[in-house]
């Protein structure tokens, strides 16, 4: 235990030396969080769409005026052809296109199906597949105001948001940048923490100490450890003073939620150093388990549940994907460590999986 | 001088082949990477976790949970009987939405009890408020269409209006062929950028790199010397991760694939130029990682209109994006695949990455000094 | 200097408030084995630097073949080869590919580079060895092969840096042989070192101390300074005592201790041996032998090193 302490006490002085590299671990983060909270957002607002009203008529300029009323859309064109349209769309400079036929007017009022055609900018699917969710929910609405009336009930969608009501993608957004930055800051702090000490020959001295390999891990993980929770809670305060991001759960949760994550990360990062014999391989390595992985397969923008089936299961050793359902549970949903247990827990094995490993693999040498 | 540079390439390619792991971490991953996560980017919202709590238990109703449950957006995790089960399950996250069919819906659409029986009451989880949004649009949908099934099946007319959608370039909005190439510029990004930030700072850590400045060996010789091999290595990467996305996924490639190569080419450049500037400006492989990393990769990761469309950012920031390489070669191959446009129309990018894969390289040999 | 193909001039560098190297002047002769000896820290690895123009001087200047390193680093680099105190070639090239490649760093054309090939591999004796990495050499091999590749082009003027840092004492002496081959086969040696016994074998040595020339000159110009100041060697039974006892006679400038022995440097040729002798018999001390020696180079550096002290405190 005093060897580790040891350890840890030796790699804090080397931290501190290199002053540069301390003040990014620990500020860096929650600048970033600033920085990206702050550019970015899903919320597709103000959508540009064209119109071209071949019926003129008052029932046509009512359905235009839901649209607009919607505050989805936005009106940016008058059209009269379809040479316009494409135009409009090859260059990318609106992405919605509502074509109302000259018969619109007269079958609203005849009381029969009046077809109208929504044309949607493909060329960024995500967004698409969005505007066409908007345009969908306009045509309801409008359809339950041309429609039936009070002669024929139809069924009313009365929708109500959880933990979220407005809808505002920052507070879906901020939890997975936490676990990104924190991620990617425990993993490239680590990462060539013990592979430098290999090309240096250090490392020989130091297994001459009479000091356990599992020690002297946790002598190498700890500096990191009280850095990235530092900077891990930094970013969380920000994102509070920042973004109103509340804390529905208790700051003790938080911590503990973090300080278990940020636990595998570390050990994350330290297997791959013990596996790789330059720092050039630690880098790539590192990269390749932990940058784009956690980005993309945490949940974080993807919907795990959409994914095919054998991914879901690869998804299962990714430790953002548990910290953003821990960690949405406390900020979002202020649940407990109790009713948390299987993200925790999920949390506990990783980090106790990639530490021990990294032991065995350490030991081995 | 160009003896110089080859015997560069040479050693260079000498040491790699000594390093095994290196190499096939090289040639390897980006292959994995691309088949893993060409698999998770898709938007497409489907199989929904739903709860339904049908208080009706009506023709009406039970042809409404008909509805939710053959359709694929949705996936039926629990038939509940009572609302209060959908707090627990949205809480746990087993489920997205809670939808709740009142008692009396099927009496209220004939006409024979109070409006408020036929309001179905959506509850949405809105902490993942991307998916949630949509969901909650598919559900408008899906209720949309019953309702006009409703009216036709009375025999009025329903007098509703019907939207048909079609969308353009990605008619079936199938998101992997948007995503994909996007996955494929991103990826090459952070491989050969992340390679080419230690290559000199390895070199100044071992010692090599003073030997080398002894030598009559001047500065852009050492920058292409170190520039060429990782550019012939990415490039075979480049041929790697197109022919998964192109056979194994068939996303379809409308375009010219020698323009997609030419743009590879000095996109490459691009990445690698910014990795040996990286390297220049650090004085330990620890710290090129973390500049590379922190200050470059991350920010263009989400910066770039890969995730997140750049209409949406603040006007300060879309400033600060024009000077991301990562984002005209997005256009080129996004344009490429799913438009099939050509130079005439993407000259702009090109002339952009050129014109920052010059200023990088510059930056890079300015920066290495032979002389402290 | 007529024939010197080095010429330093009030040369300095700073390094923000640290004072490296400190109005340096001093030639270098055609062919000369020049030593540059001192502490670690004294400022030899600074000054080969400046002169290699991997650092740029902060003040004087240097030239090097006639040409002025200060502002043509990069003419000056075809003329010279160097050599730095840790193994700077590929450890995963192998001996063979090593040369190869600084063979066409300095555009040796195919025949020449054959030839000098087979120089190296001869001077450095891994013949048969040539497709072992690098990596796989022992100290003195390596030490070897980097000489070698600093030769490759046959540049006029070599400077090596502590070149036998870590090296066997079996290896050093090969080492040196190499070197003094070289010197007379008209090639200009510029060596750094802390080794006393390395420092003998140059023709002239220049004692650096806190940057700054405390001394240089041949090593017998060097111990020209005890010619009015003998140095004993006195064996005894308790060092350490005798020490002490003999530190109190005035007539005893300093004393010091070599391996089990003690040299006591006397201040003036009229005293004998045997007037030491009876000091330490006075004091009941055991004397196994005493007798004067020649100086060595240690003593010069030692008394070099504190007559600055003793200036710079006065």
């Amino acid at each position: 235990m005093r060897r580790a302490w040891a350890v840890t006490v030796k790699e804090l002085r080397q931290i501190a030396r290199d002053r540069r590299t301390l003040l990014i671990l620990l500020f860096l983060p929650a600048f970033f969080l600033f920085l990206y909270g702050y550019a970015l957002n899903f919320d597709i607002r103000h959508v540009s769409l064209a119109v071209e009203d071949r019926d003129g008529s008052a029932e046509s300029r009512q359905l235009i005026a839901s649209f607009v009323r919607s505050t989805y859309f936005d009106q940016v064109a008058s059209v009269r052809s379809d040479a316009e349209i494409n135009d409009l769309i090859n260059h990318g400079r609106v992405r919605a296109v509502l074509v109302i036929p000259e018969d619109f007017s007269r079958r609203v009022r005849d009381r029969d199906v009046a077809t109208v055609q929504v044309i949607l900018n493909g060329d960024d699917s995500t967004t698409a597949t969005t505007v066409l969710g908007y345009a969908n929910a306009v045509l309801l609405e409008a359809s339950a105001e041309f429609g039936a009336g009070a002669e024929t009930p139809i069924i009313r969608v009365e929708p109500r948001v959880w933990y979220n009501p407005e809808l505002r993608s920052t507070l879906f957004l901020i939890p997975g940048l936490i676990a990104f930055i924190s991620m990617i800051t425990a993993v490239v702090s680590t990462a060539l923490s013990i592979v430098r000490e290999k090309e240096a020959g250090t490392m020989e001295q130091v297994r001459m100490a009479p000091i356990s390999t599992l020690a002297f891990i946790a002598g190498k993980t700890a500096p990191y450890l009280i850095i990235s929770q530092i900077s891990g809670t930094l970013v969380i305060l920000a994102s509070m003073v920042l973004f109103d991001l509340p804390l529905r759960g208790t700051w003790l949760d938080l911590s503990i939620v973090l300080a278990v994550f940020l636990l595998g990360a570390l050990g994350t990062g330290i297997l791959v150093s013990t596996a790789a014999d330059t720092q050039q391989v630690a880098l790539q390595a590192a990269m390749l388990v932990a940058f784009l992985p956690t980005f993309m397969l945490s949940g974080f923008i993807f919907p795990v549940a959409s994914m095919p089936v054998v991914l879901q299961y690869i998804t299962t050793v990714v430790p953002a994907k548990y910290f953003l359902t821990a960690l949405r549970g406390v900020v979002l949903k202020g649940l407990g460590l109790g009713a948390l247990w299987q993200p925790i827990g999920a949390l506990a094995i990783y980090a106790a999986a990639t530490l021990g490993l990294s032991t065995a693999r350490l030991a081995r040498r | 001088m160009i003896r110089r540079i080859r015997t560069l390439i040479v050693k260079e390619f000498l040491e790699l082949r000594q390093t095994p792991r290196l190499f096939g971490l090289l040639l390897v991953a980006p292959i994995l990477q691309m088949t893993l996560l060409g698999y998770a980017a898709t938007t497409d919202v489907e199989h929904v976790p739903i709860v339904i709590v049908d208080g009706d238990r009506s023709p009406t109703s039970r042809a409404l949970v008909e509805r939710f449950a053959a359709s694929k957006n949705f996936s039926i995790v629990e038939e509940a009987g009572s609302p209060a089960a959908i707090d627990d399950s949205l809480a746990h996250g087993r489920a997205w939405l809670g939808i709740v069919i009142p008692h009396g819906m099927g009496d209220a659409l004939m006409g024979h009890g109070p409006d408020s029986d036929r309001v179905v009451q959506v509850l949405a989880d809105g902490t993942d408020s991307n998916s949630s949004g949509v969901a909650l649009a598919y559900v408008s949908g899906l209720i949309s269409e019953f309702n006009i099934g409703l009216l036709i099946d009375r025999g009025r007319r329903p007098g509703a209006v019907d939207g048909r959608v079609r969308v353009w370039f990605n008619p079936e909005l199938e998101s992997r062929d948007f995503m994909l190439p996007g996955v494929l510029a991103l990826l090459l990004l952070v491989v050969t950028a992340s390679l080419s930030s230690m290559a000199i700072v390895r070199e100044r850590e071992l010692g090599t790199l003073e030997q080398l400045n002894v030598t009559p060996l001047g500065r852009w010789e050492l920058i292409l010397g170190k520039l060429l091999p990782y550019a012939l290595v990415g490039f075979v990467d480049v041929f790697l991760v197109l022919a998964v996305v192109v056979f194994w996924f068939q996303v379809p490639l409308r375009g010219s694939v020698p323009l997609l190569l030419g743009a590879s080419l000095i996109y490459l450049v691009c990445t690698l130029g910014l990795g040996l500037f990286v390297s220049t400006i650090s004085s330990t492989q620890q710290q090129a990682m973390m500049t590379s990393t922190f200050f470059f990769l991350m920010p263009m990761v989400y910066l770039s209109g890969f995730i997140f469309p750049i209409e949406n950012m603040p006007r300060v920031i879309q400033w600060v994006t024009t000077l991301i390489p990562l984002r005209y070669f997005l256009v080129i191959v996004r344009g490429i695949f799913l438009k099939g446009v050509g130079f005439q129309v993407l000259w702009p990018q090109f002339a952009a990455l050129a014109a920052w894969g010059l200023a990088v390289l510059s930056l890079a040999a300015f920066r290495s000094h032979k002389r402290a | 200097m007529a024939d010197a193909v080095i010429r330093v001039e009030h040369l300095s560098r700073r390094f923000g408030s640290f004072q490296a190297v400190d109005d340096l002047s001093f030639d270098v002769r055609r062919g000369e084995v020049f030593g540059f000896l001192g502490a670690n820290g004294a400022g030899k690895s600074t000054t080969i630097r400046m002169l290699c123009g991997l650092l740029k001087p902060s003040g004087g200047r240097a030239e090097i073949a006639g040409i002025d390193v200060g502002r043509d680093p990069e003419g000056v680099k075809r003329q010279i080869g160097y050599m730095s105190q840790r193994f700077s070639l590929y450890e995963l090239l192998t001996v063979d590919q090593n040369i190869t490649f600084y063979g066409g760093l300095y555009g040796l054309a195919p025949a020449r580079l054959a030839e000098r090939r087979r120089f190296v591999v001869d001077m450095a004796g891994l013949a048969g060895r040539e497709r072992e990495l690098a990596l796989n050499l022992s100290g003195g091999w390596r030490q070897r092969l980097a000489l070698g590749c600093a030769l490759l082009h046959e540049p006029p003027i070599i400077f090596l840096d502590e070149p036998t840092g870590g090296v066997d004492p079996v290896s050093r002496r090969d080492f040196w042989r190499l070197i003094d081959d070289l010197s007379r086969g008209g090639t200009t040696v510029l060596v750094t070192t802390h080794y006393l016994d390395e420092a003998e074998r140059c023709d002239r040595v220049a004692i650096i101390h806190a940057g700054r020339l405390a001394a240089l000159g041949t090593t017998s110009e060097l111990k020209a300074r005890f010619d009015d100041r003998p140095i004993y060697e006195i064996r005894a039974n308790d060092p350490v005592g005798a020490m002490t006892v003999l530190d109190k006679l005035p007539t005893v400038e300093k004393t010091s201790l070599f391996g089990t022995a003690l040299h006591a440097v006397v201040r003036t040729s009229q005293t004998t041996d045997g007037d030491l002798r009876r000091a330490l018999d006075d004091a009941g001390l055991t004397v196994t032998s005493i007798g004067s020696v020649v100086p060595s180079l240690e003593d010069v550096f030692l008394d070099v090193v504190d007559q600055l002290a003793s200036r710079s405190a006065a």
